[in-house]
């Protein structure tokens, strides 16, 4: 009875840990948005570099960098992991394209 | 024999997707038309000159109509007077295009073995400039439209002419500029050719889309959408604004006038309305 008290509390505090790891509440700091625009400024160079830049990618930039001014770095994190995927999709777009012609 | 015959078959294998991405202008050029006359059997060759009208008579009436009193008259005249203006030097722009008055945008982009790139109208207008001491015009719109508007009015009737050269420099800028056109881009991944190539006559929201064949024969235009953003009412814009337009609506970042991107696609897309008629500038939406 009480090994099964034990196994019950431990599947609850897992769930628990569990839960919490995926309510996202990780309050960002001024160092993960560091490395999250250092991320996001080389995919876009890359994508750059194979002229497939995005349009809004460095517009998304700015408003990272705004929301970092702001002290909001959970914003301005998530901001920046959506440039660096746009440089990423852009990059993976133009491989896709490199032989592009006229579809018959 | 066997042996021969794996040989064979992989060098084949290995040649094919060269000869298949292997740039023929002058198939591509026949292959491009085709497409468009078999799309649109009811309209003559001769009239993909005038772009969305030649495919939607709605419009068309309302073009022919603002083409009694054209808006772009004013700026040609202003390309005239300026065309004429004496530089600092005492010379003219007719020093470095002496048969502009005949026609000369026809021949337009064109490949310079010497400097082994692309030349387009509005890069020569501003070298003609800097070769005479003054200072080069932005290259989207304002002076430099007028300009090119001048000049391709002296041009209209006759028949574009774009050569492209035979040389590995030429054909690498050739492929570019036909890459640039069939390949999707931006966050909306659409190509050039999505719009005017394979729907053209088809709305997107409000507007219907122009053929990409004979695009580049009325250029620089008159924009009624330029116009509007402009305070002067100035709606003159050269091929390369618009290209500019062209890749920020489909979200991708566009490059700058007179980059090789954009000269290299003007050398594909003018050379794939060769033998049409000149008749710039124009009146678009």
């Amino acid at each position: 009875m009480h090994h099964a008290t034990t196994l019950t509390a431990a599947i609850l505090a897992g769930l628990l840990a569990a839960s919490c790891a995926g309510n996202s509440t990780h309050v960002a700091t001024q160092s993960d948005y560091n490395k999250a625009l250092a991320d996001a400024k080389a995919a876009i160079l890359e994508a750059r570099k194979a002229h497939y830049e995005w349009r809004d990618s460095g517009k998304i930039l700015k408003q990272a960098d705004k929301a970092a001014k702001a002290g909001d770095f959970t914003k301005a994190v998530k901001l920046a992991n959506k440039a660096m995927r746009q440089g990423q999709i852009a990059l993976a777009q133009s491989e896709h394209e490199k032989n592009a012609g006229p579809r018959m | 024999m066997k042996k021969i015959a794996v040989i064979a078959s992989a060098f084949c294998m290995l040649l094919t997707p060269l000869v298949s991405s292997a740039a023929n202008p002058a198939q591509d050029l026949k292959d491009f038309r085709k497409h468009y006359t078999e799309m649109f059997p009811e309209i003559p060759l001769h009239d993909f000159v005038n772009g969305v009208y030649s495919v939607d008579k709605d419009s068309r009436e309302q073009w022919e109509a603002f083409e009694e009193f054209p808006p772009y008259e004013t700026y040609v005249e202003k390309g005239e007077e300026l065309f004429n203006k004496p530089f600092k030097n005492g010379k003219t722009y007719a020093s470095c295009f002496p048969k502009a008055e005949q026609g000369i945008k026809q021949n337009y982009p064109y490949f310079d073995k010497n400097r082994g790139e692309v030349v387009t109208l509005e890069l020569a207008i501003n070298e003609c400039r800097e070769a005479n001491g003054e200072k080069p015009l932005k290259y989207k719109k304002g002076a430099i439209a007028h300009l090119s508007a001048y000049i391709a009015y002296k041009s209209r009737g006759k028949k574009g002419n774009v050569k492209i050269d035979s040389s590995p420099e030429s054909m690498q800028w050739y492929a570019r500029g036909k890459k640039h056109f069939y390949a999707k881009r931006g966050q909306l991944n659409m190509s050039c050719a999505d719009c005017h190539y394979h729907n053209p006559g088809k709305k997107i929201r409000a507007d219907i889309l122009s053929p990409a064949l004979g695009h580049t024969s009325h250029f620089p235009v008159f924009r009624n959408k330029w116009s509007q953003s402009s305070k002067s009412g100035d709606g003159m814009g050269t091929l390369q604004r618009r290209y500019g337009g062209c890749n920020s609506q489909v979200r991708a970042k566009p490059f700058k006038a007179q980059s090789k991107e954009y000269r290299a696609l003007e050398y594909f897309h003018t050379y794939m309305s060769n033998g049409l008629t000149m008749n710039g500038p124009g009146i678009r939406k």
